[in-house]
């Protein structure tokens, strides 16, 4: 008997809501033993911390450690990003993840034209050394781990020389450091990465992305470098698609460092993953269960590495951005809570939601807190961590994590026919599946097949966003500015130039074939406050593009 | 009221955010309307947007903003007045607090809309774009 509330504005609940899953999979009334009858245990489950590790990476899981507490974050100056870190681990937070600002992500200095009104808007400015050692000023870096989401490969390069030359210069020698940079300079191209216009510079981020990875194995720094299946989620695509798009990624990845002459092993043992949570609760583990099931088979099978810590799938979740709405904004509080116990049932290392407030604006101090307790409440109360895999046997969760397997192998076997991920980023085809979904999310929005409350059913008309939200303050952008400008007077500036014509030199020899790894050079280059623009631009020019993205500034050496 | 000539629309992202999933959406929904849609991308500049408006003839201007850099938007509608294309319509969406719609519509922008379905866009042009 459907309940009809007339007082209820513009809602559509006489509409039959479809049999799915949000990816489109068919669901049954009820599942049965006979769904699973052809499931062997043993070798298609397993006891967690067992091959495939369908169950959870570990035998114990979060008894034996509960996961990473994070909050993405970057605002302002260089110091009012670290007033809110130390405020997170203040607040309980078990690890630290920062982003940079747009100029940042895009290799240019927050002194660049085009960087007018974006500089410590949507992430920190980390333009130079100085920036570094300012924003991790007081935060025990051998105590805490560290994630940097600097997908672009330029930023991971000179973000990997900031973070290892502020620590060496407080004492806190590399083999201390435990940290993560998101160097997945493939998928940002997906997710708008690089000029408008301009031809997408797969080599040059491919060799880059190399470097710093194969630099972190031969120096013996623990640093993982992250694939992001996150962002494919944003860009609108299925569960099925989000696991396939990435690995694809991570594939091309791993073959081109295997060329370098690194070990399967040395590649995973620096590799991690994030991957995204959206909102149908039970699709959203399967998909954790079966991307495990899946890595481990690749790294085993097709890798052949016989190191049981190779074939772990370690993740981390940060919950879907998109999931999110600004109409009647205190609803994303419950969206996020139920993703966060998503993430928890599917067995994640480290859990980062998103902020309420996210789709008006950065979080507050407050929604940044409000985002921990989330994540407190459901490590502490709720009884979740003590037992692995709870959902584990559930015959419509085992049926489904085969499905989303199955679904996401044929999506990875349509890349490699294309040629694989490569192929898929220059022939545009990723973006195209983007499109197609986003574009069939939104009808299903619109015919309220789909329904999101508040949006399509239980709207009602609003005046004003509940609560309070973060300010941009015009005066961060000016401090930053003018600092760079006086820094970049007072540097030795001979020291600079003669340090970065290094880098182009390598750079040069590199792209004739001859590779030379950048991340020395780098890091001398940091260490005399040479600007991410400058390293950047010297890469660029080293391969034969304009030093600078937007080709409005030349290159002063 | 619209007349029977096909309506032009201009997108366009301003600022250096690249979050275009939204922007593509309405893209598709406006072309599914009837529309003749060009999206420029991201990145955009104000003279550079206000130029293909002139170029294109345009009757729309659609402009995505999701990293505060919505009061740039201002620069384009300066520009779009002092180029005599006042009878052009200019909608901007993305992410920004509700509370800025009134300064954005003192700027000269016509409506905004904040994470919208695509229907109310498509109803909105129809009912109110002006004809020439």
């Amino acid at each position: 008997m459907k309940k009809k509330d007339s007082k209820i504005v513009g809602s559509n609940l006489e509409q039959e809501q479809a049999r799915k899953t949000f990816s489109g999979i068919t669901l049954k009334e009820l599942y049965t033993p006979e769904d699973v009858q052809n499931i062997d245990y043993d070798k298609d489950i397993a006891a967690s911390g067992e091959y495939p590790f369908t169950r959870g990476i570990y035998r114990d899981m979060y008894r034996g450690r509960l996961w990473t507490s994070r909050e993405i974050t970057g605002l302002g100056t260089p110091t009012q990003t670290n007033e809110r870190l130390k405020f997170e681990l203040e607040s309980g937070a078990r690890g630290l993840d920062v982003i940079s600002d747009m100029p940042g992500q895009m290799g240019i200095d927050t002194d660049h034209p085009r960087a007018k009104g974006e500089v410590g808007r949507l992430g920190a400015s980390l333009t130079t050394l100085l920036e570094m050692e300012q924003m991790l000023d007081g935060i025990p870096c051998d105590q805490i781990t560290f994630v940097f989401d600097n997908s672009p490969a330029h930023l991971a390069s000179t973000t990997l020389a900031q973070y290892l030359v502020a620590n060496e210069k407080r004492g806190i020698s590399k083999d201390k450091l435990n940290f993560t940079i998101q160097n997945d300079p493939w998928h940002i191209f997906l997710c708008g990465g690089g000029a408008a216009g301009e031809e997408r510079p797969l080599n040059l981020a491919l060799k880059v992305r190399t470097d710093v990875l194969e630099y972190a194995v031969r120096e013996g720094i623990q640093l993982y470098n992250q694939v992001n299946l996150y962002d494919m989620r944003e860009l609108g695509v299925t569960a099925p698609q989000e696991i396939a798009f990435a690995f694809s990624i991570a594939i091309a990845y791993m073959d081109e460092a295997l060329k370098r002459g690194l070990t399967i092993d040395e590649i995973v043992s620096r590799t991690a993953f994030v991957c995204s949570c959206q909102v149908d609760f039970f699709e959203e583990i399967a998909k954790f269960r079966a991307a495990r099931r899946m890595w481990a088979r690749l790294i085993r099978e097709r890798y052949k590495s016989e190191n049981k810590r190779s074939w772990r799938f370690r993740f981390g979740v940060h919950t879907a951005g998109c999931s999110l709405y600004p109409q009647q904004i205190q609803n994303n509080i419950v969206r996020v809570a139920y993703q966060v116990l998503a993430a928890a049932l599917g067995g994640a290392q480290a859990i980062v939601p998103c902020c309420f407030d996210e789709p008006v604006s950065t979080p507050t101090a407050e929604s940044h807190r409000l985002a921990l307790r989330t994540q407190q409440i459901v490590a502490h109360e709720l009884g979740i961590t003590n037992v692995t895999d709870p959902l584990g046997g559930s015959y419509y969760v085992e049926s489904l994590t085969n499905k989303v397997e199955e679904e996401a192998n044929a999506v990875l076997r349509k890349i490699e026919e294309l040629g694989g991920a490569g192929e898929a980023l220059r022939t545009r085809w990723f973006d195209k599946q983007g499109e197609k979904s986003s574009i069939q999310h939104i009808k299903e929005i619109e015919t309220g097949e789909r329904i999101i409350v508040g949006v399509n059913a239980f709207t009602m008309h609003e005046e004003k966003t509940a609560g309070s939200f973060h300010r941009y303050d015009p005066e961060a952008e000016r401090m930053v500015v003018a600092q760079l400008k006086e820094l970049k007077q007072r540097r030795d500036n001979d020291k600079v130039r003669k340090a970065l014509e290094k880098i182009q030199a390598q750079a040069e020899q590199s792209e004739r074939g001859d590779n030379i790894n950048l991340i020395p050079a780098i890091i001398e280059a940091v260490r005399v406050y040479a600007t991410l623009g400058e390293i950047c631009g010297m890469m660029r020019q080293g391969y034969g593009y304009t030093y600078d993205v937007f080709d409005g500034i030349r290159a002063i050496y | 009221m619209a007349s029977d000539k096909i309506i032009r629309v201009i997108l366009a992202k301003v600022g250096l955010d690249s979050h275009e999933r939204g922007v593509r959406v309405i893209a598709s929904a406006l072309r599914e309307a009837g529309m003749e849609v060009v999206y420029l991308g991201c990145h955009q500049i104000a003279e550079g947007i206000v130029r293909t408006v002139m170029e294109e003839d345009a009757d729309v201007v659609g402009l995505s903003c999701h990293g505060g850099e919505h009061f740039s938007v201002g620069e384009i509608a300066r520009l779009m007045k002092e180029s005599n294309l006042d009878d052009v319509l200019l909608l901007v969406g993305g992410i920004f607090p509700r509370e800025d719609i009134p300064e954005l519509k003192e700027m000269g922008v016509d409506e905004v809309f904040m994470g919208s379905l695509p229907g109310p866009v498509v109803k909105y042009i129809k009912q109110n774009v002006r004809t020439k």
